[in-house]
């Protein structure tokens, strides 16, 4: 079998279950947006359990003309030998917001690991939102992920990613006791001009994330990433405050990606709440920004 | 085991007072002793030993990888390294920083070795073909010396700990010789780091450090600064 990376060369080794990649551990996920003469919509979808989805709504108050999809899952979690595919496009001057139905959970493992490829393409002009719900890496778990995001220079993206240091209040707490999570993001033009990459590795084990600098005393990290033209990038600058917030326990930096490509925001926290609203402001500058619309209030029960 | 001319060679390209500029960064120091985070001996150990680990596994492995292209001679790959670290560096400050290093070091090779593969580099720079990131004029230059990959990324893994360390003593109340015993101490965990990147690739090049990158964005917006980061 091929070693997609040299991180996971350590779990190779079978699960006494259903072998790793099998049916029922392949998810497939593909998911087109196009415009059409009124409003975008979900043109094409693909799926394969234990992922899937149903048909877009039309619920953001905000952008009444946005197709909402949340992605579902009817495996509990994230199992050991799974391998999951996504592919998230949308055509010229379409919108979408994708994002999951709750926090996705990575379960314990005791052999092999857990991947998944993202491909993300978005064409001229279109705008896609992909906020997903918090990731959650439980003990011993290994997850190795894998972003390939292929986009105009008049296209927006707007993609987080919140990671929790693990089961936080789960017996005697679990912070960082997963084995691996391994996470590369690249991002590139649609003719493969390369924009940027970002790959984390976090392997608890080898070194301690709780160090001074790494995660510190804090137990949430938010990462996202805003590809979008030049114009809009700088007017979100200026009004993003870095700060680092002691008394709410919580600090936040944005920087310019590298080739105009637009501006990644970081924000660490000790909640998963704090970092969460935080990306929410963020992305309140983004959307009217790029959009004309407003991001609505958050749902009471989400 | 070096010869002396090597040894000597070593000693001038590895220099803390090199001119290429490194007295005026702190790489992320400065924001961290604003805000508390490097505030004693033992934060401060723990902040420049993160940053060297975090660097090992990043520009290291650049530098290991643009090294053995130079031996081979092949200027793509050296250009395609250089574009893989410049696309990495997701902060403003801290590409600012590689790249301003990276010509300085350049010019400086042009001028002292004459023509070698760093002054063919220099050329590239300037026509805008490559960014020009330090760490693979650090292997160029190594790796026209003469010298060994491993003498290259010492002298990389060294340069940042005794940059950041020649900040601190600028930004804190530090006693010199315990900033020296710092950088004594940090320097023996490079071997470690060489072994554990002496097989890597390019996509293999990875970092995990929030914080270190939240203060460097900090730095960017922050009203009163010594260091360019």
């Amino acid at each position: 079998m091929r070693v997609v990376a040299p991180e996971l060369a350590p779990y190779q080794d079978e699960p006494k279950q259903l072998p790793s990649g099998a049916l029922g551990k392949n998810a497939l996920l593909r998911l087109r947006f196009e415009a059409r003469r009124n409003r975008s919509i979900l043109a094409f979808s693909e799926r394969r359990a234990p992922l899937l989805v149903q048909k877009a709504l039309y619920c953001d108050e905000g952008m009444p003309d946005l197709p909402v999809v949340f992605i579902i899952t009817n495996s509990g979690g994230i199992l050991q030998g799974d391998r999951y595919t996504m592919e998230f496009a949308a055509g010229p001057d379409a919108c979408g917001h994708i994002t999951s139905q709750a926090a996705t959970k990575i379960h314990e493992m005791d052999a092999n690991y857990a991947g998944q490829m993202q491909d993300i393409t978005l064409e001229e002009g279109a705008y896609l939102e992909y906020l997903p719900e918090t990731v959650i890496p439980f003990r011993h778990s290994r997850f190795h992920t894998h972003t390939r995001i292929r986009i105009a220079s008049t296209a927006t993206l707007l993609y987080s990613e919140i990671l929790m240091g693990g089961r936080q209040f789960y017996g005697d707490g679990e912070l960082f006791q997963f084995d691996l999570f391994s996470s590369t993001v690249a991002a590139e033009r649609l003719d493969g001009t390369k924009l940027f990459i970002e790959k984390f590795l976090i392997e608890p084990g080898r070194s301690e994330p709780s160090r001074l600098g790494v995660m510190g005393d804090f137990t949430v990290f938010g990462n996202v990433i805003l590809l979008t033209p030049q114009e809009h990038a700088d007017a979100i600058h200026g009004r993003v405050a870095a700060a680092w917030n002691c008394e709410e326990r919580w600090a936040a930096g944005v920087s310019r990606l590298p080739n105009n490509a637009g501006l990644i925001y970081k924000v660490v926290g000790k909640e998963s709440n704090t970092v969460r609203t935080k990306v929410r402001e963020f992305w309140s500058l983004v959307r009217p920004q790029v959009t004309g619309f407003a991001v609505p209030q958050e749902f009471p029960w989400r | 085991m070096l010869t002396i001319p090597e040894l000597m060679r070593v000693l001038q390209f590895g220099d803390s007072v090199l001119p290429v500029g490194s007295f005026t960064f702190s790489n992320g120091l400065e924001s961290a002793v604003e805000h508390g985070v490097v505030h004693d001996l033992t934060s401060l150990r723990q902040f420049v030993r993160v940053a060297v680990e975090q660097v090992a596994t990043s520009d290291g492995i650049a530098v290991l990888v643009a090294f053995r292209a130079a031996r081979a001679g092949d200027d793509c790959r050296i250009d395609e390294v250089d574009h893989a670290v410049f696309n990495r560096k997701l902060n403003e400050e801290i590409r600012t920083m590689t790249v301003r290093m990276g010509r300085k070091l350049a010019e400086m090779a042009d001028r002292v070795l004459g023509p070698s593969a760093a002054s063919a580099w220099l050329c590239r720079i300037k026509e805008g073909k490559t960014p020009g990131c330090y760490p693979i004029g650090q292997a160029l230059i190594f790796a026209s010396l003469g010298l060994s990959e491993q003498d290259a990324f010492a002298v990389h893994q060294y340069g940042l700990a005794s940059m950041m360390l020649a900040a601190s003593l600028r930004l804190m109340k530090l006693h010199y010789l315990d900033a020296q015993a710092i950088l004594f101490e940090i320097n023996s965990d490079a071997e470690a780091a060489y072994e554990r990147v002496v097989a890597s690739s390019l996509e293999d090049m990875a970092a995990f450090a929030p914080v270190m990158d939240i203060l460097a964005s900090a730095h960017v917006q922050a009203k009163v600064r010594m260091f360019m980061n």
